[in-house]
């Protein structure tokens, strides 16, 4: 079974007294291991599809598994549960705790997951050392630079261990040289067997990855996306549209 | 989430606006010192009236005094022989829920004479149990006792302020083998009673303002006036008792005293002890039963009990302390109005936050707690503050005013204050905490 697995899933919004689809029967699969892209122009679908794979968010009808976990009905708990024990976020603006160092900002998903002090410290340890800012640990990230904002943020993404690494326009805030090391850290974290999805417009950066999922009108662009797993069972019933 | 990282994360909050954090706080700061302030003046003053009301004699002193008999037996009412020292042997006999009878027969405006100084004071004939009864203490040499009463000597205990106004060149002069006279009569003294006054009073004395204050009051109301004022004070009356035996008062002034020229052989006061406060009424029923027989019937008397006056103070002091935590609470409400406020902003700030939070797992729950966590160590250093500043606040009001009754901080009344400051604090958390614990994880993530 593969890690992640979408049958069919259907995301619409109301505004005023108008549904929009902003997600319109996508079916798709990752294996674990897998470093991809999912690329788009902006309105393509693409935030909303990785805030359903991030479990910030559940479809309006279709099947989501995570890890063999349906979490298409999954209540705020059972999501916040995921998220903080399966899935680990990158995002554009790094969003780092201005007021924790490096390492409580490290720390913090290991706290809501109820892991002890001492642990706590020492993972951090381990997953700053991956990134490589072993010497700033008592740095806040006002004094930080973008790039290592961006390796702290990277570090707390994968202190937990997750099964999947989500980034959202991770190189976006920065210039290209920096950039260009976060994508080689991710490379290496790939390289060492995470499963690393990056979500962007920038088609070279996508271009470089093992495999792409292009997104237009909240569906995956046909023929791009060529890797979809056929292995998918009977498509949802009805019933299971989510009523939320 | 762990509660201390919460307590850790709110304190670290508020270290980071310190001055807003302090401005938010003075509400509770201020409306816990004025809760706190408010019990430990209300209870200042009750324990001056309880003091009052123990010094005249406490509860279970009671005081038989004369009554119109009921209509039926208006006719006979001259059958009763009033109370007598008779009532007073028939109690100690056949009362025995009663441990103390005090009769008294008071001879008024008499004159109380040493050499060439004369002052007018009333004069009382007792027996040795008056002292217990009356609360009195004796300060040197000793009561009346049973021998005098028996042999009928002439011998007098006086109150402090009687030796000192007797001998006004000599302060702190006990008198004791002095001889005094009683309307002519010669009377040695053979004890003084303590000093006799209220916290306040003692103060007001250490305080050196006393003087002072009772010149400014006999000069505003009257000489005569300021002096019968404080006739009606038990303290000033205790310090200026003169006591005799009661039959040595009988024979050397009442022999022939009635109209007719028979002796008067009335008691102007009988006040009884009831030996047990949980069986006061029954106590109250024995003495009913024996003195209904003495009186030849005649229920031409009744009873005066403190119980009144006694609930009076718990229910005044009650209707001040409720009125003041009103008052005091509302500025409690108000504090907490400016923590709801504050806190509200502050989620505001931190929509972010809140968004990242949320996205590595907190759930919904966890930020709830953090926000109530923090609202409540507001209130928590708030009211630690605020117990201070009523500390303050008390001092403040002791030296604006030293001679009223001290303020007593009790320990409920602290933890009453305090709790109420926490309460607070958490209470006026719940709605911001329950408004950023139901933000849309991603909505914010997008803010701002």
């Amino acid at each position: 079974m593969a890690l992640v697995e979408l049958y069919d899933i259907r995301k619409t919004y109301r505004v005023g007294d108008q549904e929009i689809a902003a997600l319109d029967g996508v079916t798709l699969s990752i294996e674990a291991g897998e470093f991809l892209a999912i690329i788009g122009p902006s309105g393509s679908g693409k935030s909303t599809l990785m805030h359903l794979l991030g479990c910030l968010d559940t479809p309006t009808s279709g099947r989501l598994l995570i890890d063999g976990i349906d979490i298409s009905r999954a209540s705020n708990n059972e999501l916040a549960a995921m998220r903080n024990a399966k899935i680990g976020f990158v995002f554009q603006s790094f969003n780092l705790l201005p007021k924790f160092d490096v390492l409580r900002n490290v720390e913090l998903p290991m706290v809501y997951a109820g892991v002890s002090a001492k642990v706590r410290k020492e993972r951090a340890m381990e997953a700053i050392e991956r990134v490589g800012l072993t010497n700033r640990i008592h740095n806040t990230p006002l004094q930080l630079s973008g790039g290592q904002c961006q390796r702290v943020a990277i570090a707390r993404a994968i202190v937990n261990n997750p099964k999947i690494v989500f980034a959202d326009e991770p190189t976006g805030n920065l210039d290209s040289h920096t950039g260009e090391a976060i994508l080689t850290l991710f490379r290496e974290l790939a390289a060492s067997g995470r499963t690393i999805v990056i979500v962007t417009h920038d088609n070279t950066i996508a271009a470089r990855l093992p495999r792409r999922i292009e997104m237009r009108d909240g569906q995956i662009r046909i023929g791009v996306e060529a890797q979809v797993s056929n292995t998918a069972p009977l498509a949802p019933s009805s019933t299971e549209v989510v009523a939320r | 989430m762990n509660f201390w990282f919460g307590l850790l994360i709110g304190l670290k909050e508020i270290g980071a606006h310190k001055f807003r954090s302090f401005l938010t706080m003075l509400g509770i700061i201020l409306g816990v010192a004025s809760l706190l302030a408010m019990f430990a003046l209300t209870e200042g003053i009750a324990q001056g009236m309880r003091e009052m009301l123990a010094a005249s004699g406490g509860v279970e002193r009671v005081e038989i005094n004369t009554k119109d008999p009921s209509e039926e037996l208006q006719d006979l009412a001259f059958l009763s022989p009033g109370r007598t020292m008779d009532d007073v042997d028939a109690l100690r006999k056949g009362a025995p829920l009663i441990d103390l009878v005090s009769p008294e027969m008071v001879m008024g405006n008499t004159a109380v004479s040493r050499s060439n100084k004369t002052i007018r004071l009333n004069v009382s004939g007792v027996c040795p149990e008056f002292a217990e009864v009356g609360k009195f203490e004796i300060e040197a040499g000793r009561m009346i006792g049973q021998a005098d009463i028996d042999s009928v000597n002439r011998v007098a205990v006086i109150g402090a302020s009687v030796a000192d106004e007797l001998w006004p060149e000599n302060p702190d002069y006990i008198p004791l083998g002095e001889t005094i006279q009683l309307n002519g009569t010669p009377y040695r003294v053979i004890g003084t009673f303590a000093m006799c006054e209220s916290d306040a009073t003692k103060r007001k004395r250490e305080a050196g303002v006393s003087a002072v204050q009772d010149e400014r009051r006999i000069r505003r109301v009257g000489k005569k006036k300021a002096a019968q004022a404080n006739k009606y004070d038990t303290y000033w009356q205790k310090n200026h008792a003169v006591i005799i035996p009661v039959t040595t008062l009988f024979f050397d002034f009442r022999t022939a005293s009635n109209a007719d020229g028979s002796p008067n052989r009335k008691l102007d006061r009988l006040s009884i002890r009831v030996a047990n406060l949980s069986l006061f009424e029954e106590a109250l029923n024995q003495v009913r039963a024996v003195l209904i027989r003495t009186h030849r019937g005649i229920d031409d008397f009744g009873f005066d009990t403190r119980e009144e006056w006694f609930d009076n103070i718990e229910s005044s002091v009650r209707a001040t302390r409720l009125s003041g935590s009103f008052i005091a609470g509302i500025s409690l409400l108000v504090g907490g109005i400016g923590i709801t406020n504050i806190m509200l902003a502050s989620i505001t700030e931190r929509i972010r936050e809140i968004g990242v939070r949320r996205a590595i797992g907190a759930r919904q729950r966890d930020i709830f707690i953090q926000i109530v966590v923090e609202s409540g160590v507001i209130g928590f250093i708030g009211g630690l503050l605020g117990l201070a500043a009523a500390g303050g606040m008390i001092q403040l009001l002791i030296l604006l005013s030293p001679t009223e009754n001290a303020p007593i901080i009790t320990t409920s009344a602290v933890l009453i204050s305090f709790g109420f400051a926490v309460g607070i604090g958490i209470l006026s958390g719940l709605y911001p905490a329950w408004k950023a614990s139901t933000l849309d994880p991603i909505e914010a993530l997008r803010y701002g």
